[in-house]
């Protein structure tokens, strides 16, 4: 039993098991038990105060966090999809293009070179009210009523939206512009010859071989949303009246502001059930496409 | 919408204005002095940041390590906000080994028992130099935990010349029926507000419109109109009349666009630039902005005009207060305590409080207060003069802290979105009340109150 737990497959895999362990596993287990305490940052020996399921059930009681994370889900629906019809757009666009297109290809990645905290600041300077330089702008073509981007109902998440977009379209079109650049030329080619149209051949040829690539971007892309705090954090803080709470700048208030880990833990713990759910959905949009293209 | 030049003039003269200062070495003026041998000690520090602060750190920080071979090491320097979400962190995570840390009476109370008291390692003679009201509100449990180092009270600051305009005092009384004069009683200073307004390029006041600021704003207020947060208990009582009232003020204003919309999201910086950019009528704020204000940096410099928080309807005046400290952590080894001691003294001695007060930012030491009046008054500067009477009257009849339980910034984390969604609309002001009333009836359950 020794000398097979010994063995040189399982002593080579050890360093990785461990560093997992420490890295991933322990934080996650030691996390896990503290939403079953009272632990309270600022409060050490709090962390040994066993309250069972007393968390969740507050949860379960707790509107303000089924609201927050219900505009999490909006949230990820709206921005997933624009994000993919504009990284799509874009791709195709630059695929057409036959000079200069690693140049526009760099442009196009400047904004994914932008710290979220900064994209956060430069979104909020621009939609600010009083000094915007929207308002600003739209001051000029004789619009004289300030607009608060930044407050208003709906307009205060379309601008973090807006913001988030402008920061990780490119990611997509990165994605799918690779996908583009592997697509075989023959099928396409043969459609053309048979007669289809430009809609044809991207509905029928392009869009299936880009599926996979779609799925593998929405995937990376829902898990980065579903996370979303540095840029919301910075533009609105989750206000004003919560107008603009997500899951994350909740979670954050409670466990440092608060210094409510235990419950600020509990909450992620539920959180990260949307995040399973989007992954397990695309993951399964995935291998449904492969199949089609025969690649599994 | 002309706003957006005088920002950008207005934010790069801001930080101009808080530059380095020459002192005098030897301090003369300060009669108790803390120097020792420290040769070869480090001091791990972590402090408050940004402009108004950082002069004080370039000038006495070089002093102390000169005359005293000691060295400071500065681990972390940030907004207050930010300091306390890493003090937390440093609590969960064992790391309290630094010595001295910027700390503030608001904050103190939640960070439980890592501070040493200060009584028996700072001199009593130099304690003895501070005020004592202030002393008290410093002190956590019976314990010193934290020496000021300044202090703040708001009041109403207000742009002279419009008052003045002749033209402006007849369409007003026509208007409400008395003469035109900055607002004795909160009433007042709303219809004035909304008497003022013309969105989006002139407001009638504003108000810091979020987090702690906010929840502080409306607990003076609620106070001015004679209710309380809690009573005796601590059961929650602000969504009484008093406190309906208090909200209203906010709810008000808003709906009469006599404040910016983006008000919501605004904090001190905000509300003290846009008030130097000559676009707010009526601004209250600490007196640490008044030397800005009135300077030729600002749009407004030399048309500044300066009077006590008007009353509310319960015959009281706005008065929420609170000092920035320092605090020596438990963690600080014994060898050290004589230095960091030491190096708290620098940061809050006559010397440095003399400097800060130039600015307008209120002392914490008797004697101080004396002075600067004596200088100011010596100078013929009217505005300074002016400016310390009235804070002086305000630190002296209407201070006083928020509840000094370590529940304070949960509470306002509860309160602070209600009073938005009444502002903003989502819920009527009985409603938002009720609603952060309930959530605070089960923290203070929670924390064992009741």
């Amino acid at each position: 039993m020794n000398k097979k737990f010994f063995s040189s497959p399982i002593i080579l895999i050890l360093p990785s098991l461990l560093a997992i362990g420490f890295v991933i596993i322990i934080p996650l287990i030691f996390s896990f038990y503290t939403s079953f305490t009272s632990y309270k940052l600022t409060r050490p020996d709090s962390l040994y105060n066993f309250i069972g399921l007393r968390n969740y059930e507050r949860l379960i009681d707790n509107t303000k966090f089924w609201y927050a994370f219900g505009r999490t889900i909006l949230f990820l629906a709206i921005v997933l999809n624009l994000e993919l019809l504009f990284g799509l757009g874009i791709a195709l666009l630059i695929n057409k293009i036959t000079w200069g297109q690693r140049t526009l290809r760099t442009i196009m990645m400047f904004p994914m070179m932008f710290s979220p905290i900064l994209v956060g600041f430069q979104w909020k300077y621009i939609f600010n009210d009083n000094i915007g330089v929207l308002n600003n702008f739209l001051y000029l073509f004789g619009y004289e009523s300030a607009i608060p981007w930044l407050i208003d109902k709906y307009l205060a998440m379309g601008s973090i939206m807006v913001a988030e977009i402008w920061a990780n379209t490119s990611i997509f079109a990165i994605l799918l512009l690779a996908g583009l650049l592997g697509i075989p030329r023959d099928p396409i080619e043969a459609a053309r010859v048979d007669g289809c149209n430009s809609w044809q051949v991207f509905k029928n040829i392009t869009l299936p071989f880009l599926m996979p690539f779609i799925f593998i971007a929405l995937t990376i892309r829902s898990l980065d949303v579903g996370r979303a705090y540095d840029i919301v954090h910075i533009m609105t803080g989750g206000g004003p009246a919560m107008r603009t709470e997500l899951l994350w700048t909740m979670i954050a208030r409670i466990g440092y502001k608060d210094a409510n880990m235990g419950f600020a833990n509990a909450m992620s713990y539920v959180s990260i059930i949307l995040s399973i759910a989007f992954t397990y959905y695309f993951f399964t949009k995935l291998v449904a496409a492969r199949r089609e293209l025969g690649q599994q | 919408m002309k706003l957006l030049k005088n920002i950008f003039v207005l934010i790069s003269t801001f930080s101009l204005s808080f530059s380095a200062f020459a002192v005098d070495k030897s301090f003369p003026n300060d009669n108790v002095t803390m120097w020792g041998d420290f040769s070869g000690i480090t001091l791990d520090v972590k402090l408050i940041g940004g402009a108004p602060y950082d002069p004080l750190y370039q000038v006495m920080i070089p002093i102390w390590e000169e005359k005293t071979g000691g060295k400071v090491q500065i681990l972390s320097k940030k907004s207050h906000f930010e300091l306390d979400k890493e003090i937390k962190q440093d609590i969960a995570a064992g790391n309290i080994s630094y010595c001295v840390v910027s700390n503030h009476t608001s904050f103190a109370t939640q960070y439980g028992d890592i501070y040493r008291d200060l009584n028996g390692i700072v001199p009593g003679n130099y304690l003895a130099e501070f005020v004592p009201l202030v002393l008290d509100h410093s002190t956590v449990d019976g314990r010193l935990v934290q020496l000021p180092q300044h202090s703040d009270v708001s009041n109403l600051w207000y742009i002279k010349s419009i008052y003045e305009n002749e033209d402006n005092k007849k369409r007003f009384k026509a208007e409400y029926g008395y003469d035109l004069a900055p607002p004795e009683t909160l009433e007042q200073w709303k219809e004035q507000a909304i008497f003022w307004s013309n969105p989006p390029n002139f407001f009638g006041t504003q108000y810091v419109g979020k987090e702690e600021a906010i929840t502080g704003r409306f607990y003076e207020l609620v106070i001015a109109e004679g209710g309380a947060l809690f009573d005796e208990e601590w059961r929650p009582t602000f969504n009484d009349e008093a406190g309906q009232r208090a909200l209203q003020w906010f709810v008000d204003l808003y709906e009469a666009k006599a404040v910016p919309a983006g008000v919501l999201n605004y904090l001190w910086d905000e509300t003290g630039l846009g008030f130097a950019s000559g676009t707010v009528a009526l601004n209250l704020d600490w007196g640490g902005w008044g030397a800005y204000f009135n300077s030729a940096d600002s749009k407004i410099g030399g048309d500044v005009g300066l009077v006590r928080f008007p009353m509310g309807s319960g015959g009281k005046r706005g008065g929420w207060s609170g000092s920035h400290t320092y605090s020596i952590l438990n963690g600080c080894p014994d060898e050290n305590l004589e230095a960091a001691a030491s190096l708290i003294w620098i940061l809050t001695n006559h010397e440095a409080q003399m400097h800060e007060a130039r600015g307008g930012k209120l002392p914490t030491m008797t004697r101080v207060w004396d002075d600067i009046a004596s200088e100011m008054d010596g100078e013929g500067n009217a505005f300074m003069s002016n400016l310390f009477s009235t804070f002086k009257a305000s630190m002296a009849e209407d201070a006083f802290t928020p509840p000094l339980i370590p529940e304070w910034i949960p509470f306002s984390n509860i309160i602070f979105p209600e009073l938005q969604a009444a502002i903003v609309g989502d819920k009527s002001v009985k409603e938002a009340l009720d609603a952060a009333a309930k959530e605070t009836d089960y923290l203070m359950q929670d924390a064992g109150y009741y």
